[in-house]
Parts: C-alpha cells; sequence; structure tokens
C-alpha cells in the first residue's frame, strides 16, 4: 500500500541514516586498513597507512554528521521520528533537549561513538609508532559501535537500531493509513521528569567520555602483545589509563549526585545493576594503573598488568551488555528493555574477549615474567597485594550482578539477595579495609628493598595515630553503632589520609612528583569517610509514631514508620524541627510543597527557619514524580522528599484562584450555627473566631447594589493553630430576596456563612463549616538527615586532582625517556 | 612454599568464598505455599488484584498500605506494606514481593516494579481516533 504522507520531513532522517551506514563502513575499511598496515613487512610502503587514516576522518565526519541530523531532528520537533516522538516534547527547553538526545540507547551509542572517533583523532595525532596496531583496535570498536546503529535488516533480522527510525515504521497503529496523520501528533512523548534535571546534562557525556577512553589502554595492550614489544606499551598507557580511570569515577560520581538530588530513593547509592556496571570496570582499571606503576618500576606483575588492562576493556563490553540488552529483567529498575539487539551486544563482547585471551595465551610464553619473587619487604609486592584486592571486589559485583545472567546460561531460577545494599555494603567494606590499609602502608615502603624496622615504628606509630582520630570519630558520629568491619574502613580510610598527608607534605617540600598519588589517595580516603559517615549513619527524621493501630503483630514488623502526614498549616514536631506544611507554589509542570522548618531553642524562640520546596508533577507517562528538596549545611545535609500527595491537592494547586461557587456541603461536617455579636468569640476545633466589626457596605463582585439592597460583611478573625486568616461572609438583600456567600478559608479547612441577621438581639448567625481531616489538604513526606556528606563530594574533587597531576608526571616522564 | 603462592592460594580462596556466599545469600523465587511453610524472605512473582480493595489512607495511617495479589499459580494473599503507595502502583499490573508470611498476611519489605515509561512502551496517545468517529 503506498500512502502520500503529508508535511513528513524525510530528508534530515536519510541523510542521517546515509551517515550511519558510512561510518559503519568507513570504520570497518579504516580497520581493515590499519590491520594491514601493521602486518604490512615493507616498511616504506605507507599506503595502507593513509587508507586506513582516511577510512577513520570519514568516520568521524559521519559520526559528527549522524549527531546533528539527529539534533536537528529533535531540535524542530520532528515528531514523524519515532525517536523525536519517543524522547522530546515542544514544551523541553533547549537544554533538556540536549539530554533527552541521549535518553535513549541510540543516543547513548552515538555519544560514546563521538568520544570515540575524538580520542582515535587524539592517538592518530599523537600515538606515532603506535598508531597502527592500536588504531586498528579502536577501528574495530567503532566499526560495532556503528554497527549498533545501523537498524537495516539483513538475513530477515534486524542489525542495530536506528535513531532515524519513523513513527510509523516503529510502531503499527490505523491512523498510519491515513495520509495527514501526522497533523493528529501534536506533540512528542516528552523526556522522563526525573531526568530534567542539569546533573543529566553532563552526567552522560561524562559516563561516556570515561568508557569509550577505556579502550586506549586496551588497545595499548593488544598492540604490545600483538607486536611482541612486549616492555614498550606500559609506559604511554599509564597516562591514558589514568584518564579514564578519572572521567569514569567522575561520571559515577556525578550520577550519584543526580540520583541524590532528584530521585526519592533517599540516597546516592543503591547498588543498582545499572550503578554497578559502571564501578565494575572502574574497580578493575584502577587495579591495573597500579601493577602497569610497578611494572614500570620493577619489571614485576606483568601478566597482571596487562590482564587486568585487558579484562577492563571487556568488562566495559560486558556493562553495556548488562544494562542494554533487557537481560536484567526485574532486578533493576531502571535498565533498558530489550531493543533486539542482544545477540549483537553478546557478539560485542565475545569479540573483545576472545582478541584478548588469544593474544594472551599465545603471548604467554614469550612474556616478560620477572622469575625473581618480589621482596616481602617492597613497595611493587603490596602495590600488587592491593590490585588483586581491587580485582577481586569486583569480581563480587560481577558475580552477585550477574545473577540473572547466570541464570539464563544453567536455566536456574535464582533470585538476587533479598536485601542487596546489606550484602554489597558488607562485602565491599572488607575489601575497603585491604585496599585503604595498602594505600597507606605501601606510602613507608620503597621499590625493591626496604629498612624493616625503620617501616615497622612508621607504619605502627601512624596506625596508633589512625586508631585514635578513628575512635573520635565513631564516638562522635555514631558509627560504632555499625557492623565491626564499616569501622574498620574508617581506620583505613583516616589511616590512608594521615600517611599520604605526610607523603603529601613532603611533596611540598621537594619530591613533588610524589604529589599526584597523595592527593588521588587523600580523596579516596575521604570519599570512604564520607561514604560511611553519611550512608552509614543517615537517620530518618520523619520517623512516624502515630497512625492507626492495625494490630500488635505489625507494629512489630522490621519495617521503620519512615512517612508523615502533614495537614497543611498544622505544625508537627519532627525530630528537632517544627515542620509545617505552609502551601503550594505552581510552575508548570511542577507543583512544589512548601515545608516550613523551624528549630526552636529551649525558651520556644525561632533559632534557625527555612522553607523546603520538594516537588512532585503529574506526568502522562509516569504517574507522579516526585523529587527531593535539600538544605545543605557544612557537616550534613537535610533531605525531603514527597511520598505522596492526595490528586486534589494537585488538582486544587492547578485550578488556584478560580473561586466555585458549587455547593460542596458534603465536603464539610454538618454545620454549626452560632449566634454573634460584635466582639464575641467562639471556640472551634482548630482554634477559634471573632466577629471583629460589621461591615455595612459590603460589596460582592459583579453584583451592584441598589436602591433598597442591603449587603452586609461580617469581618471575622480566624486564628488557627497561630496562623490569623481574615474573612468576610456577606448576607445581602436584593429585590426583596435574602442571599448570603460564603467565604471559605481552604487552609484553614472552614467555609464561614453569615445566615441570619437578629436585629431584636442586635446578634448575627454565623455558621460554621469545618472540613473533616481527610478532605483537608495534606501531604506526606519523608525526611533524611545526612551527616558529613560533604566529605564524600570534597573527596571526589580532591580524588580528580589527584589523578590530574598524576597524569601530568606520567606525561613528563614520557617525554623524557 | 613461594610467597606468590600463597597468595595466589588465597586469592582463590577469597574467590570462592564470594561465590559461595553469593550462592548463599541468594534468595528464591517461589510462591505463596511456599512462604506459608517457609520462614525466610522470599521473592514472589504475581499480578495485583485490582478487584479487590487496595487500602492506603494517609488521614489514618500514613505508613499501611495494603493490596491482595495472585501470584504465578493462581494462590491469592493479602500483602500489607509499611510506607506509602508506591506512585507508579496504579499503572503496574505485574509486580515483584520481597518479604515473607505473617500469619496469613504477606508482608512486603519490597516492592519491585518495572519503570513504567520502559514498561508500557510505545502507546500511541493520539486523539484521532476519537475524531475520526466524529468526522
Amino acid at each position: 500500500m503506498n500512502i502520500a504522507y503529508q508535511g513528513e520531513h524525510l530528508l534530515p532522517g536519510q541523510l542521517g541514516q546515509f551517515f550511519i551506514v558510512l561510518a559503519f563502513g568507513s570504520a570497518l575499511f579504516s580497520a581493515i586498513s590499519y590491520y594491514f598496515a601493521t602486518t604490512n613487512t615493507n616498511k616504506l610502503d605507507t599506503s595502507w597507512l593513509y587508507m586506513g587514516r582516511i577510512g577513520y576522518f570519514l568516520n568521524s565526519i559521519s559520526v559528527i554528521g549522524i549527531g546533528a541530523c539527529l539534533f536537528y531532528i529533535i531540535y524542530s520537533n520532528l515528531f514523524e521520528y519515532h525517536y523525536a516522538w519517543e524522547h522530546s516534547s515542544r514544551t523541553l527547553p533547549v537544554y533538556y533537549i540536549i539530554s533527552s538526545f541521549w535518553e535513549g540507547q541510540e543516543g547513548s551509542f552515538w555519544l560514546w561513538g563521538f568520544w570515540q572517533a575524538v580520542l582515535g583523532n587524539i592517538l592518530i595525532w599523537r600515538a606515532k609508532s603506535w598508531e597502527k596496531p592500536v588504531l586498528t583496535v579502536i577501528a574495530l570498536s567503532q566499526t560495532l559501535l556503528a554497527s549498533m546503529l545501523l537498524g537495516v535488516e539483513i538475513f530477515g533480522s534486524r542489525i542495530g537500531s536506528s535513531p532515524f527510525i519513523l513513527l510509523r515504521q516503529a510502531m503499527e497503529a490505523p491512523i498510519f493509513s491515513r495520509p495527514e496523520y501526522l497533523s493528529y501528533i501534536k506533540d512528542g512523548n516528552g523526556l522522563n521528569p526525573l531526568l530534567q534535571n542539569y546533573w543529566m546534562v553532563i552526567h552522560p557525556p561524562t559516563l561516556f567520555l570515561g568508557f569509550a577512553s577505556m579502550i586506549v589502554p586496551f588497545a595499548y595492550a593488544v598492540a604490545g602483545l600483538w607486536q611482541k614489544r612486549y616492555k614498550e606499551w606500559v609506559q604511554p598507557a599509564i597516562s591514558y589509563a589514568l584518564f579514564a580511570v578519572m572521567v569514569l569515577g567522575t561520571g559515577v560520581i556525578m550520577g550519584s549526585l543526580w540520583a541524590y538530588e532528584s530521585l526519592n530513593f533517599g540516597g546516592y547509592w543503591a547498588w543498582d545493576p545499572v550503578e554497578n556496571a559502571a564501578l565494575i570496570p572502574w574497580l578493575t582499571l584502577i587495579g591495573a594503573v597500579h601493577v602497569m606503576i610497578v611494572y614500570k618500576n620493577t619489571g614485576h606483575a606483568y601478566f597482571t598488568a596487562t590482564f587486568l588492562t585487558l579484562i577492563s576493556f571487556v568488562l566495559v563490553l560486558y556493562a553495556s551488555f548488562l544494562t542494554r540488552s533487557g537481560i536484567l529483567g526485574e532486578t533493576s529498575v531502571h535498565a533498558f528493555t530489550d531493543l533486539g539487539m542482544f545477540w549483537h551486544l553478546v557478539v560485542d563482547v565475545v569479540v573483545f574477549a576472545i582478541i584478548a585471551a588469544t593474544l594472551l595465551i599465545i603471548r604467554f610464553k614469550e612474556m616478560p615474567i620477572s622469575k625473581k619473587e618480589e621482596d616481602t619487604y617492597s613497595r611493587e609486592f603490596w602495590m600488587f597485594v592491593g590490585s588483586v584486592f581491587l580485582a577481586l571486589s569486583c569480581l563480587q559485583l560481577v558475580v552477585v550482578t550477574s545473577i540473572p545472567v547466570w541464570n539464563a546460561i544453567f536455566k536456574t531460577s535464582i533470585a538476587p539477595p533479598s536485601n542487596p545494599v546489606t550484602l554489597y555494603n558488607v562485602f565491599q567494606a572488607g575489601f575497603a579495609v585491604v585496599v585503604t590499609l595498602l594505600t597507606g602502608a605501601t606510602q613507608f615502603l620503597k621499590y625493591k628493598k626496604t629498612d624493616i624496622t625503620r617501616f615497622f615504628i612508621s607504619t605502627v606509630l601512624y596506625l596508633v595515630f589512625a586508631a585514635i582520630i578513628t575512635g573520635v570519630i565513631v564516638y562522635l558520629t555514631g558509627v560504632y553503632k555499625l557492623k565491626f568491619v564499616f569501622i574498620l574502613v574508617m581506620l583505613g580510610a583516616i589511616y590512608s589520609i594521615l600517611v599520604n598527608g605526610k607523603v603529601l607534605a613532603d611533596a611540598f617540600k621537594g619530591k613533588i612528583k610524589l604529589a599526584g598519588s597523595a592527593v588521588a589517595h587523600i580523596g579516596f580516603g575521604l570519599i570512604m569517610v564520607g561514604a560511611l559517615i553519611s550512608a552509614g549513619t543517615s537517620n530518618v527524621v520523619s520517623q512516624n509514631t502515630s497512625g492507626m493501630d492495625y494490630g500488635a503483630d505489625f507494629d512489630k514488623a522490621n519495617n521503620s514508620r519512615e512517612n508523615l502526614m502533614l495537614y497543611k498549616n498544622v505544625p508537627i514536631k519532627m525530630g528537632d524541627y517544627t515542620v509545617t506544611y505552609v502551601g503550594d507554589s505552581i510552575s508548570a509542570p511542577n507543583h512544589y510543597f512548601k515545608v516550613d522548618y523551624k528549630l526552636l531553642d529551649g525558651n520556644g524562640n525561632i533559632k534557625e527557619e527555612f522553607i523546603l520546596k520538594p516537588n512532585s508533577q503529574y506526568n502522562n507517562k509516569m504517574g507522579l514524580v516526585s523529587s527531593p528538596d535539600t538544605k545543605h549545611y557544612l557537616f550534613h545535609d537535610l533531605y525531603t522528599h514527597i511520598s505522596m500527595a492526595p490528586l486534589n491537592v494537585m488538582q486544587a494547586g492547578m485550578d488556584l484562584g478560580h473561586d466555585q461557587e458549587t455547593n460542596d456541603d458534603a465536603n464539610y461536617n454538618a454545620p454549626v450555627p452560632h449566634d454573634m455579636a460584635v466582639g464575641d468569640t467562639i471556640q472551634y476545633r482548630d482554634g477559634y473566631i471573632i466577629l471583629e466589626k460589621l461591615n455595612k457596605d459590603a460589596h460582592v463582585q459583579n453584583i451592584p447594589i441598589t436602591g433598597n439592597d442591603v449587603a452586609v460583611g461580617a469581618d471575622l478573625k480566624v486564628v488557627s493553630h497561630g496562623i490569623t486568616y481574615q474573612a468576610e461572609p456577606v448576607y445581602m438583600v436584593k429585590n426583596g430576596s435574602v442571599f448570603d456567600f460564603a467565604r471559605k478559608i481552604d487552609d484553614a479547612g472552614l467555609k464561614l456563612r453569615l445566615t441570619k441577621i437578629i436585629p431584636e438581639k442586635n446578634k448575627f448567625e454565623i455558621m460554621v463549616y469545618d472540613q473533616p481531616e481527610g478532605k483537608r489538604p495534606y501531604i506526606v513526606m519523608r525526611a533524611i538527615s545526612f551527616p558529613f556528606i560533604n566529605f564524600l563530594w570534597s573527596g571526589t574533587v580532591i580524588m580528580i586532582i589527584g589523578f590530574l597531576l598524576s597524569i601530568f608526571r606520567r606525561n613528563k616522564e614520557l617525554k623524557t625517556v | 612454599m613461594k610467597k606468590s603462592s600463597i597468595f595466589g592460594i588465597i586469592t582463590i580462596a577469597v574467590a570462592i568464598a564470594i561465590i559461595i556466599c553469593t550462592y548463599g545469600s541468594a534468595s528464591t523465587y517461589g510462591t505463596f505455599k511456599d512462604a506459608d511453610s517457609n520462614s525466610g524472605e522470599l521473592h514472589i512473582i504475581g499480578h495485583i488484584d485490582k478487584q479487590k480493595e487496595i487500602v492506603y489512607d494517609a488521614t489514618k495511617d500514613a505508613n499501611y498500605f495494603s493490596f491482595y495479589m495472585r501470584d504465578t499459580i493462581g494462590n491469592e494473599r493479602k500483602v500489607v506494606y509499611t510506607g506509602t503507595k508506591p506512585e507508579d502502583f496504579d499503572r503496574t499490573d505485574k509486580i515483584v514481593l520481597v518479604g515473607q508470611m505473617n500469619k496469613g498476611e504477606f508482608h512486603a519489605s519490597h516492592i519491585l516494579m518495572k519503570c513504567p515509561s520502559k514498561y508500557t512502551q510505545d502507546k500511541l496517545d493520539v486523539k484521532a481516533d476519537t475524531k475520526k468517529a466524529s468526522i
């Protein structure tokens, strides 16, 4: 059936698809050319090399072309394209169009390919004699990445998933039989509200630069083994490995900052498989960096260095298989669903795993593995031990995260641990103890041989000192209530900070080149301290002790009651604070709930007062989506989020300003009449009401007062929970008929009417309608305090600085050698 | 024995310990029947029974949520969860519970739902269909 569709813009998509095919073809061409350039024995023949370069440049241009076409499509709201329809909408501001660009799998593959293109060009420029073999590997990876975007049918199965697929090709609906279908598709699905956060603009590019740069040390290792330049590859690879570790680490922490600021699971790290997937290769490459340095300085640990470097990149690919293939299924909240690329992703992992394994096996006998044992009191031995422990901690993450994979392979049905967070925490803490203690103790060791007595004196001295400080910190922060292993981590981290602090002090005295590692280690120690205290002693401030009695058994359940309900304008004591839900402010599509926090001193004076505005938005695609708001102090954070808000509050917020005169008595308790004289006070459940005066000249909107008409207003002052409101219900006689106009005070849950005037007693009948509690606006919120979380963030910054210093140092060494 | 071999043995021992611990701590998927006879925590996959009452009333208790779920072989139990009703609960059908039985009620410590944005993929919400009728 051929239908001439109206209004479609097919050119950008066709152009984009052309670039995808070109990117795939040119990368393949480049990989093959570089391969022959490497194996060519005629050193004077540079034709293969030039062809390889041309292929790579062409690939880089095509990758940019793909990006430009896709951006144009999203930016111009061309909803005939599935990608734009799925991930964007007209109301999205430009900076979030950037995040919607990489919300989908295709966009994030593009991002990866883009960074790999950039890195490849840097290597063409800088790698000199390494260019041919290294670029062979990178062009091969670029080929596989481009194939993920192909989206073409070959032998009846679709290879890859193209971002330029049209909406009418992506799904079936009767509407697509209409030529003018596009005129009915007014808007796209929009970006997931949780991703509408500035971290989502910069976190994915950083993370994918990290992933992409993991290939460079891998490519050097492959090149070294392939070209039998066993010893030489290590030196240049160290700088690139440091860079990859630095960027990936930054990306991971940015992700946790995003989670902390806009998700409401109440923390920054949940050991979700998606988080683990990014951490797994980071751990092995950190280990690899250390053993590479060992090898460079002493000639030991060659096999471990090579193995860890190779496995790191294979794990990057394995991690992307885990998160993108849909295999995680129910075990992860935010892994992607299967785009039909399961086996494609498997092939990607297997290709590089086979390359790595083959080279390791066939070159094993020729590897420069030292026959001599490391000395027990040498730096190299303990750095080696530390790296192996990093690899073991990675192994634990891989084994547990991969439970669905084991199920798929062995046809079992094991469920993930019912409390994975505790399991990971305890295991990873065990490894962290060893690793942090080693980052400290090895600083007192020298390469090859160390004076044993001096080593023991300084190690023990610092350890005692660290133990004292740890004791104080553990006591003051309450960490001692946790499992013993966490106290040991604290000891290890403090020890590492102290010892590396000393190294840093020495560095300033002249051994400046040691500064990088010292600073990075201090940063890592601080991260551990911050994570331990903030996660270990975070406490739910909104512990709820009220609530109906659902039976004694229920109360004994291990679940703590973490949510607190607040009626509007009714202050409630929460921990040290008095909190009040004071109002709403709406900035579509976000509904902000203003929660007032007061800290009172012993005499009831306000020591501190601030307002937090956690928000929720009602999203057609996802339902109610809430984001927290956090009060940051230097030494702790107070985090607040809405767990639930009744929809009528949200809707009431939406029609603010519309005064509806409908009969809503059903929303109130039976009215209570009071006869009042001016100056009288009546009590009601939440406070009292005073009739201050009568207004003989009352006006009601849109109703003119003429001739014999009378309009009387009662000026009422209502005091509810210490807050004062004014209301003026009006009594009117117009053309002989009697009307009265009620006034509502929604925040106090009141409706007031002036129903009768009793001239003989000079009294007035005021009808008080009181809203039953369930009908009054309320929110349910949860508040958590995170002590010393700033150690975590500042530790990260310090660690990054340390990595930068190390990169500069290693680059300088490269030039001098 | 050489130092490196000792260290190698330690490494292998830790690796084996990791695998055993993983297997030991791993939970199992089961049914409500299994939960009746089992005191440990279980994963149960099932469907929410939307015919029966789903209780969450913040004004009575902000931390009590209960509903009925039917497991894969058709047993149905009341499920109680200490906390608020998850935001996307109404849009979900299939869920995974983690928890244990307590006097005929299943006390869930976690309710796992797939992110609805990715779960209910590609529902074209086009107003054209209603318009078509009037054309």
